[in-house]
């Protein structure tokens, strides 16, 4: 563990705290400030966005959970969170529970529907393991547009709207309050569960399955509760959808959905919780920037008009690739750097390049 | 061994030069990085600075999504020109009422999030009507458009969007898949009867309906068309067409088995063209019928020969038809030194589809009154038989039904053309049964 430089703690438990430095605190704080103030000054269309941002961290820290920290490679992501999405859009329409009640019943469901699907993991590796997760992926994209009588097949199933205390809260500024809990719960839960046991097991596996299982990890109970608590995330991020949207297509949850999910974590930073903000924010605003970009383009040069939709997704697959090319690590690589050149800033010293993230 | 060790160390040189050159480098592109954002960002504010309302004096503001570069974009591609090029021609003769109109649009690759996204963002900017396309993000957006009262025409034709106490703000200015179906049932009915009584056979037809894989592909049997067959006497089977499929024989195999005499085909023009040639190459006999999205020039274009005689249920007349509603489309079309050549049905569509709009809002105008969501809603109700030049059947829409034209001819490729084969039909009538199995 790197400690600052001037930093000293007194006891165990502060050095081993989750943000052990004050800086550390500070820049949280003032992450949380922005995020409390933005729904104020920001309007529909911003807090649409940062909706879809907090919805996509869920998810992606749940991927990140599978496939950062635990090296297990999923293409399975989409049929996770239709699961979560169909699940708690069903189980308030034909159950009639409460919405609060079914988003946690759903997420169970998809962690049961994770655990089954990762049981392949025990024998399979690497890109086998991402097969027989695609698998996973057609299974369900399968079953949710052929089983009519409970998912209405390729119809549209419609959620109602969620309530609380007679609000509604599918609007973007009152969800904007429910996404930001989720997304907070969800990275406060896996930065402490690499901090237990359970978790240091998942790591464990991800470097070395033999050696963990050599020191005493059990390595099929723990993938399999990778798997579980993967795809709980991933299942609450469909159910966010759900309710947010207030109707659930088959249509959103396509292996593009899971490609467009690996692709986040990979660009944020595998095995980094930091990553997965910014890679979920990364490819959620990217498209919406490069059309903004393209729209303002637009007026100052109207003979570019008929092409710019094709440079905007080349923008876009080139944006992912440069970042990819400049620092392989992702995102959280790049703010590390940033963090470490500003740190003895305007002195020319560098910390070593191998520093531990 | 002394050469292996040289080649090591040098390599460890450049590794280690590449390290120390690695600073000055990064800090370049981080800055590069963050003056790309900054520089997206300051553009996104400016793109998104203006929200207002749509009724200030000045531009009237239209909201559009098309499909420029996803799985639709065969057809969706024309779609967007036409309405592009109907925003023209009405601004270069004044606009509506005096005031222009200012078409916002995005290509959104057929993804549902990306709609919602710009639908969100559009309608912060003002405008005052949406023209949507696909079926799922028309679907995921249709309560969200009631609850804004923002009148929003759909490509998609589901039957189901034009149903007013379902989505009061859809409205369906095109023959709906069930209808545009069931005209075709009809048809296929009577000339099963003409065949078969010379042939001297009492059974029924058979029909195939081979469908995308969608809520799209599935809408012309699900609402109405299965019932209809039964009425009739058909024995209608369906065929999934697996997304993204380059060969549909197994398909084919099927329905060859299934005995089907006629293979209707509910998908965009290009899986259509690769299951046209299929057909041809496996010599199935069966008489072919294209709905909507499939029966156009760009299909003709991709089948080639296997195109020839395949029938086609369009709602709106191709270019190469000369009526009013397409001479004026391909009289501003030679005017701005473009032709109408190769142009499908879709550019004709987009034109009406927004033209139709763009009438209502002029009423509103022409009215004194506020230009708002329910006042353009409420002019479009009441439009009776609006005539669109023969482009299509004239237009009917009211408080209880939103799909205005319940007709359509039904064109045969003839010589590499759309040809008219028969006068404009009506959808036949259908009673609902018990639900879908």
């Amino acid at each position: 563990m790197m400690l600052g430089c001037g930093v000293f703690h007194t006891r165990y438990a502060s050095a081993m705290g989750l943000r052990p430095r004050p800086a550390e605190r500070l820049r949280l704080g003032a992450f949380a400030a922005a995020v409390l103030a933005f729904p104020f000054v920001a309007d529909p269309y911003w807090l649409d966005l940062a909706n879809q941002v907090a919805i996509a961290t869920v998810g992606a820290v749940g991927l990140n959970i599978l496939v950062g920290y635990t090296g297990q490679i999923s293409l399975g992501q989409g049929a996770f969170m239709a699961v979560g999405a169909y699940g708690s859009a069903l189980l308030t329409l034909k159950a009639g529970l409460p919405w609060g009640a079914s988003i946690p019943l759903a997420c169970l469901a998809a962690a049961a529907a994770g655990t089954f699907f990762g049981l392949p993991s025990l024998r399979l590796k690497g890109l086998y393991l991402a097969v027989a997760t695609l698998a996973a992926q057609e299974i369900a994209e399968w079953t949710v547009t052929h089983w009519t009588a409970l998912t209405g097949g390729t119809e549209a199933v419609v959620a109602p709207a969620p309530r609380l205390f007679g609000r509604r809260l599918n609007d973007p500024f009152a969800f904007y309050w429910l996404g930001a809990a989720a997304a907070a719960g969800t990275a406060l839960f896996a930065a402490n569960l690499f901090r237990s046991r359970a978790g240091r097991a998942f790591v464990a596996i991800r470097d070395q399955d033999v050696a963990a299982g050599v020191m005493g990890v059990n390595v099929f109970r723990s993938k399999l509760a990778a798997f579980a608590t993967s795809s709980f995330f991933v299942g609450l991020a469909g159910a966010l959808v759900a309710y947010y949207r207030n109707i659930v297509t088959w249509e959103r949850f396509t292996l593009e959905t899971s490609v467009i999910y690996l692709a986040m974590v990979i660009v944020g930073g595998l095995g980094t919780i930091r990553g997965s903000f910014f890679g979920a924010a990364l490819i959620t605003l990217l498209p919406a920037l490069v059309a903004n970009a393209g729209r303002a383009l637009q007026d100052a040069a109207p003979g570019l008009a008929a092409r710019l939709p094709y440079a905007q997704q080349a923008v876009f697959g080139l944006v992912i690739i440069l970042f990819l090319v400049f620092e392989p690590k992702g995102l959280s690589k790049l703010w590390c750097n940033a963090k470490d050149y500003f740190h003895v800033w305007p002195f020319a010293y560098r910390r070593g390049e191998d520093r531990a993230t | 061994m002394i050469d292996g060790d040289d080649a090591v160390s040098s390599r460890k040189d450049a590794v280690s030069s590449r390290k120390t050159g690695a600073a000055p480098r990064t800090r370049r592109t981080l800055k590069t990085a963050a003056n790309a954002v900054l520089a997206a960002w300051a553009a996104a504010a400016c793109g998104n600075g203006s929200g207002g309302a749509g009724d200030a004096d000045g531009v009237v503001k239209v909201g559009a999504v098309f499909d420029l570069t996803g799985p639709t974009a065969d057809v969706g591609t024309d779609y967007a020109n036409g309405m592009t090029a109907y925003v023209e021609w009405a601004n270069a003769r004044g606009g509506i009422e005096g005031r222009q109109i200012d078409l916002i649009s995005q290509d959104y690759a057929y993804r549902v999030d990306r709609a919602e996204q710009l639908y969100r963002q559009f309608v912060g900017e003002g405008v005052v009507a949406f023209m949507g396309w696909g079926t799922g993000d028309t679907e995921a957006l249709q309560t969200r458009v009631a609850e804004d009262q923002i009148p929003f025409s759909s490509a998609s034709l589901s039957h189901r969007l034009g149903d007013p106490t379902q989505a009061p703000y859809n409205f369906l200015v095109a023959t709906s898949y069930s209808d545009q179906f069931r005209i075709a049932l009809d048809w296929i009915a009577r000339d099963w009867a003409a065949r078969s009584s010379s042939a001297g056979v009492a059974d029924g037809p058979k029909v195939a309906l081979l469908h995308n894989a969608s809520p799209f592909g599935l809408s012309p049997a699900r609402q109405g068309g299965a019932d209809y067959a039964r009425e009739r006497g058909i024995d209608l089977s369906l065929h999934e067409m697996a997304r993204a499929a380059v060969d549909y024989t197994a398909e084919f195999s099927r329905i060859r088995q299934s005995g089907a005499q006629y293979v209707v085909i509910q998908n965009t023009s290009g899986p259509a063209a690769v299951a046209l040639r299929d057909a041809r190459n496996m010599g199935m006999e069966q008489t072919f019928v294209c709905l909507n999205w499939c029966a156009n020039a760009l299909l003709v274009r991709l089948a080639g020969e296997a195109a020839e005689g395949v029938l086609g249920t369009i709602p709106f007349a191709p270019l190469s038809v000369d009526v009013p509603g397409t001479r004026v489309v391909r009289e501003h079309l030679e005017a701005t030194g473009r032709s109408a050549e190769g142009r499908t049905n879709a550019f004709t569509q987009g034109w009406w589809t927004l033209a139709v709009f763009a009438e209502a809002m002029r009423n509103v105008l022409a009215s004194g009154e506020a230009l708002t969501g329910p006042a353009v809603k409420e002019a479009l109700e009441s439009f009776r038989e609006f005539d669109m030049g023969g482009a299509t059947v004239p237009l009917t829409f009211t408080p209880d039904n939103h799909r205005g034209a319940k007709g359509l001819r039904i064109f045969r490729v003839e010589d590499g053309t759309w040809t008219p084969f028969t006068e404009f039909l009506q959808a036949p009538p259908w009673t609902p049964e018990a639900p879908d199995p």
